[in-house]
């Protein structure tokens, strides 16, 4: 392992690695932190869209049960030639909201329903079922609008809690096993160095004893 | 990049989210648009109903001393998935959304209630690494 690192026996060796385990040991906790801190928000968002996709299913369901009693009423082709004539425009603003750092994004809509009136086709000559079939549909839209703001937020978070991770991993299992036997290598050696030189020191001084 | 680099420009990166200048509840309230410049340059908004729920909680006198957003302070030095929240008016309120009771000085909470004060306000608190 130490071989790895190519360090050499010296204190500055050791003094400058000594910091860098420091600085791997902190780099871990704080993104091991935001890593728990990204699994809280994961977690929330995930739950968000538990409960608005069970909504917008029930509110769909109950849309295309309002359609198909239109269809019936109304008549398949009317129908179809009504909404060809019906406004599709809907005004909402997208901005991006962040959650440490990750850009998710934020969609603030105005008012999906709209009047009778504001839907653009002839009440005169159109039914009543016609005019409930489409208030379902927009309550329909909103909340898929809805849904889909928080399905492209937990993409960006699984993304960063993913690449997180793996920092997190490397940091844990390769980079800071490999500085700390590094680190264990040198004060081998040097320790290694400093009985080496003591039995010399005392072999020179049995030697100059003899000599006397 | 050596691996030092890249920790280096990784930790730079921690609170890019946080904002140049936080705003006082009162002053987020009479804003048409309350919304803060992080140092990244991004800019975060505040809803509008978690203001009106934050000036519920908070006595007229309290809203100048509430600065958004809210810090949840994480430092690895007080153990995994321990936060610290700062300051008289954010303790105040923190600790009537979790139904803590009132007391003075910082407030040390955990997991668990990080996750219920994010969900209750999620615009309105923000994240803090710290070593």
């Amino acid at each position: 392992m130490a071989t790895a690192l190519a360090v050499s026996p010296t204190r500055m060796e050791l003094l400058k690695l000594r910091q860098r385990v420091g600085l791997a040991q902190k780099g871990h906790d704080l993104l091991k932190e935001k890593m728990d801190a990204l699994v809280i928000e994961f977690f929330e968002v995930l739950r968000r869209i538990q409960e608005a996709r069970t909504k917008a299913l029930e509110q769909l369901s109950v849309a295309h049960r309002a359609l198909s009693m239109c269809f019936a009423v109304v008549g398949t082709l009317e129908t179809k030639q009504v909404c060809r004539e019906a406004k599709r425009e809907l005004q909402m603003e997208i901005s991006t909201r962040h959650i440490m750092g990750i850009a998710v994004p934020a969609v603030e809509v105005g008012e999906v329903e709209r009047n009778v009136l504001a839907r653009g086709y002839s009440i005169h000559t159109t039914s009543s079922v016609l005019d409930e079939a489409s208030r379902e549909f927009e309550r329909a839209l909103k909340l898929l609008i809805e849904l889909s703001e928080l399905n492209s937020s937990a993409f960006a978070l699984a993304r960063e809690l993913e690449k997180t991770k793996r920092r997190v991993n490397a940091l844990e299992y390769i980079l800071i096993p490999r500085l700390k036997e590094a680190l264990k290598f040198i004060m081998m050696r040097l320790d290694e160095m400093e009985r080496e030189n003591f039995t010399r020191l005392k072999r020179i001084k049995a030697m100059l004893e003899e000599r006397e | 990049m050596s691996a030092d680099r890249i920790i280096k420009f990784e930790l730079s990166k921690l609170n890019v989210h946080l904002p140049v200048r936080r705003l006082s509840l009162r002053e987020a309230l009479s804003s048409p648009k309350p919304q803060v410049v992080a140092r990244d340059g991004s800019v975060h908004t505040f809803k509008r109903e978690e203001l009106e729920f934050l000036a519920g909680l908070l006595p007229e006198a309290d809203r100048d001393k509430l600065q958004l957003p809210i810090l949840i302070a994480l430092e690895p030095k007080l153990g995994r998935g321990t936060a610290r929240i700062s300051g008289e008016a954010e303790v105040k309120v923190v600790r009537q959304v979790l139904k803590k009771k009132p007391a003075a000085g910082e407030l040390l909470i955990y997991r668990p209630e990080v996750a219920i004060l994010r969900r209750k306000l999620p615009t309105t608190t923000q994240y803090l690494f710290s070593w």
